[in-house]
């Protein structure tokens, strides 16, 4: 459609435009109605509103609909709410979702499972959806803040006369006076009242709180950085949650870092009895009342990257980690997350002994892991053949072991000393007590030929037993997107204060022969500025009611 | 500001929306949470080998590898040992190297594994489990083969029979 957009004033106006941009004038079917003006962006086309649009001015015109960008926000409202529905699959550790919302929620949790909505923020089309508010936001803000920027930035003094009847407030009324002379008086009553003034003649604009109008692309810049923080934590070494055990005594890596962490001590404290109500004593409940982590930090000092060596470690931070009050080093967090209380037996220091003299031989050391290969035992070394940590026999009626944690340790020494036989003798050794027993110990050394030596390996008091008691639960977490979501939100909190907080006021007047017609306009608090006028009005020795100047609107 | 400037900023700044959009969306749909696939690069490592000697992967840079993750407790991991071994031998000659990374263990106990089998192909220990993370190892044993070019061509979950290893190392030659 053809549209001619030049103003009688003779500016020549881009497609779209509502508002003469210099002199204000409705512009098209807008001139013939009497209604008051719509002052969206003063009038100003949108970037994206052109003549003949291609398919870039297509795609703008989409991102920049406000009811485009309102429909995205329903969307993503909705959608995150169904993620609400049931946990989330990352809120768990270590499930298998296929049939764990099946097995916990019927069959509502199984079309859940199957809608994908058990991962609904990590869904394509819900970050599709956020991309998508993400490019509303930059163009929404675009195609509006720079026409509305210029069309604010140029104005002209001398508007329309349509352009000032059509306000919200408007008065018309006779002057006696000179026009320039009562422009002139008029000045300073603007300027006691904080307004800007300017003065062309016989016109006059006065003006206050620009800034004001701001604030919505203040917050809209705030939200863009949100969901640019938000997305860079998926970039790789942004972000870290992971779940580790710390047994107690053992200094542990953290993955993918230079740290290591020492559960130096683990303690839980539980309810007693009488604390706790007689519906939980009814059933034995056991509920803690306190568990906590003396908990080292170490970083790493030399020889990080080199396996063959030990690294160096220096102590960086120490804390008694508690559920909600976590150890802090650097933004890097460890939580209190779950313990285990089964004891795992590091390591145990057998004394050799003859069970017919009673004579011994000395004590050794003898460790679950890194276990030492020879030890020297007064006249008599010891040859470590073989080690089973979860001891078994397997298919074959071979020895080995079912897990890798020591949960039933045995040991198969080569014993050589006076009065055995040059080559040695084979020897079993189960540390605890109930293998010994449950495996047979003895008739297996009986097989093995060691047993008519009356040696024995034997652990002469608990203080020979070094145990780790518990096991620590922690969850390891940094985000380096965090500052920045921190940085956006303030921002955000500062354009609703600058565009909520104050208002833009505006006044035009000019004077026509003995006519005065004055039309103001603000983006709120009508009220507040209608008697504001009437003030100024009033020392200017017009009576004008607060409520005459009301030329309707809607919120007027 | 001219016509054509004002069009190259609403072209650069769609660019951008596509690129950091497509991003985030293109991660979403083929980010299966951070788990390692086929055509993936596959993760560096700096490990203790049963023989001393600190191995790397860009040691094997050029080499058709595959990494056997195993555990000496577990009994598909010994069982697919000797095949690993004979593959080892048989592929020696055509750029295809065969390592082990035990999850965990300590020296000793993977030392007596490996002499107890036979093993002669490099075994390396991960007391840290650093490798074991960074491949997102979860079953023992998990089987990963990597192209020349350090990219992942496939990952085998469980226990591999003769036949398909020996198929899979010709497919990964043939690359």
């Amino acid at each position: 459609m053809f549209q001619n957009t030049k103003c009688e004033c003779g500016h020549q106006n881009p497609v779209g435009t509502v508002l003469c941009e210099a002199c204000g004038k409705p512009l098209g079917e807008l001139e013939k109605s009497s209604e008051v003006l719509e002052m969206r962006y003063d009038g100003a086309a949108r970037r994206s509103q052109r003549a003949n649009p291609n398919w870039i001015d297509s795609i703008w015109n989409f991102f920049s609909s406000v009811k485009v960008a309102v429909v995205l926000i329903l969307l993503t409202l909705l959608g995150s709410t169904l993620g609400t529905i049931f946990p989330q699959e990352n809120t768990f550790i270590n499930i298998d979702a296929s049939v764990y919302y099946k097995d916990t929620y019927g069959t509502p949790g199984e079309i859940y499972y199957k809608l994908g909505l058990s991962h609904t923020y990590e869904s394509w089309w819900f970050i599709t959806l956020l991309v998508m508010i993400g490019a509303s936001l930059v163009i929404c803000s675009l195609d509006r803040v720079l026409p509305l920027y210029k069309a604010l930035s140029k104005q002209k003094i001398r508007k329309h006369l349509q352009f000032l009847t059509r306000q919200r407030v408007v008065y018309q009324g006779e002057i006696q006076e000179d026009g320039e002379q009562w422009v002139q008086n008029a000045v300073p009553f603007f300027k006691k009242k904080g307004y800007r003034v300017y003065t062309d003649g016989t016109a006059l604009l006065a003006e206050k709180q620009r800034f004001s109008r701001w604030g919505p692309y203040v917050i809209h810049i705030g939200l863009i950085i949100f969901l640019l923080a938000t997305l860079a934590r998926t970039l790789p070494g942004f972000n870290m949650d992971e779940h580790e055990a710390f047994p107690e005594g053992d200094i542990k890596k953290i993955p993918n870092t230079s740290l290591y962490v020492k559960n130096e001590k683990f303690t839980v404290e539980f309810y007693s009895e009488d604390e706790m109500p007689s519906e939980f004593r009814k059933i034995g409940k056991v509920l803690p009342k306190l568990y906590e982590t003396k908990a080292v930090l170490y970083e790493c000092a030399a020889y990080c990257n080199d396996p063959s060596k030990t690294p160096v470690l220096k102590e960086v931070a120490r804390h008694n980690i508690r559920v909600n009050d976590p150890l802090n080093y650097k933004g890097l967090k460890l939580y209190q997350y779950d313990y285990d209380l089964t004891p795992i037996l590091r390591s145990v220091s057998p004394t050799l002994v003859n069970k017919k003299t009673g004579e011994e031989y000395g004590k050794f050391k003898l460790e679950m892991r890194g276990t030492k290969r020879s030890f020297e035992l007064g006249p008599y070394t010891l040859q470590l053949l073989e080690k089973y940590m979860d001891f078994t026999l397997d298919e074959n009626g071979q020895p080995a072991s079912k897990t890798p944690n020591p949960n039933a340790p045995a040991f198969l020494f080569l014993m050589k000393g006076p009065d055995l036989p040059a080559s040695g003798v084979k020897y079993i050794y189960f540390p605890k007590q109930v293998d010994k027993e449950r495996f047979q110990q003895d008739a297996i050394n009986k097989q093995l030929g060691g047993l008519q030596t009356n040696l024995e390996l034997d652990v002469k008091s608990m203080e020979d037993v070094d145990f780790s008691t518990a096991t620590s639960y922690l969850n390891i977490r940094y985000d380096r997107a965090m500052p920045f979501v921190w940085i956006g939100a303030a921002i955000v909190m500062l354009g609703l204060v600058i565009g909520f907080y104050w208002q833009h006021r505006r006044v035009w007047l000019r004077i026509d022969g003995e006519k005065l017609t004055l039309g103001a306009h603000t983006n709120k608090n009508w009220f507040g500025f209608r008697r504001e006028i009437a003030a100024i009005l009033n020392k200017m020795n017009i009576e004008a009611d607060e409520k005459s100047l009301n030329n309707g609107g809607d919120k007027a | 500001m001219s016509k054509s400037s004002r069009r190259t900023i609403q072209i650069l700044i769609l660019i951008a929306i596509v690129i950091l959009g497509g991003y985030a969306i293109g991660s979403a749909v083929l980010g299966s949470d951070g788990k390692l696939e086929a055509g993936d690069k596959s993760p560096s490592f700096a490990l203790l080998g049963t023989d001393g000697a600190v191995h790397k992967l860009e040691d094997y840079k050029g080499k058709a590898l595959v990494i056997n993750f195993f555990g000496t407790w577990c009994e598909p991991c010994v069982k697919e040992m000797p095949a690993l071994q004979s593959e080892a031998d048989k592929w020696k000659d055509q750029g295809v190297a065969v390592i082990g990374i035990n999850a965990g263990e300590d020296q000793m106990t993977v030392e007596n594994f490996v002499d107890g089998l036979g093993i002669k192909f490099p075994i390396l220990l991960d007391e840290d489990k650093d490798a074991i993370n960074a491949y997102h190892v979860v079953p023992l044993p998990t089987t990963i083969f990597v192209k020349p070019d350090g990219r992942i061509s496939a990952i085998h979950l469980g226990q591999l029979d003769l036949q398909t290893l020996d198929s899979q190392i010709a497919q990964l030659v043939k690359q």
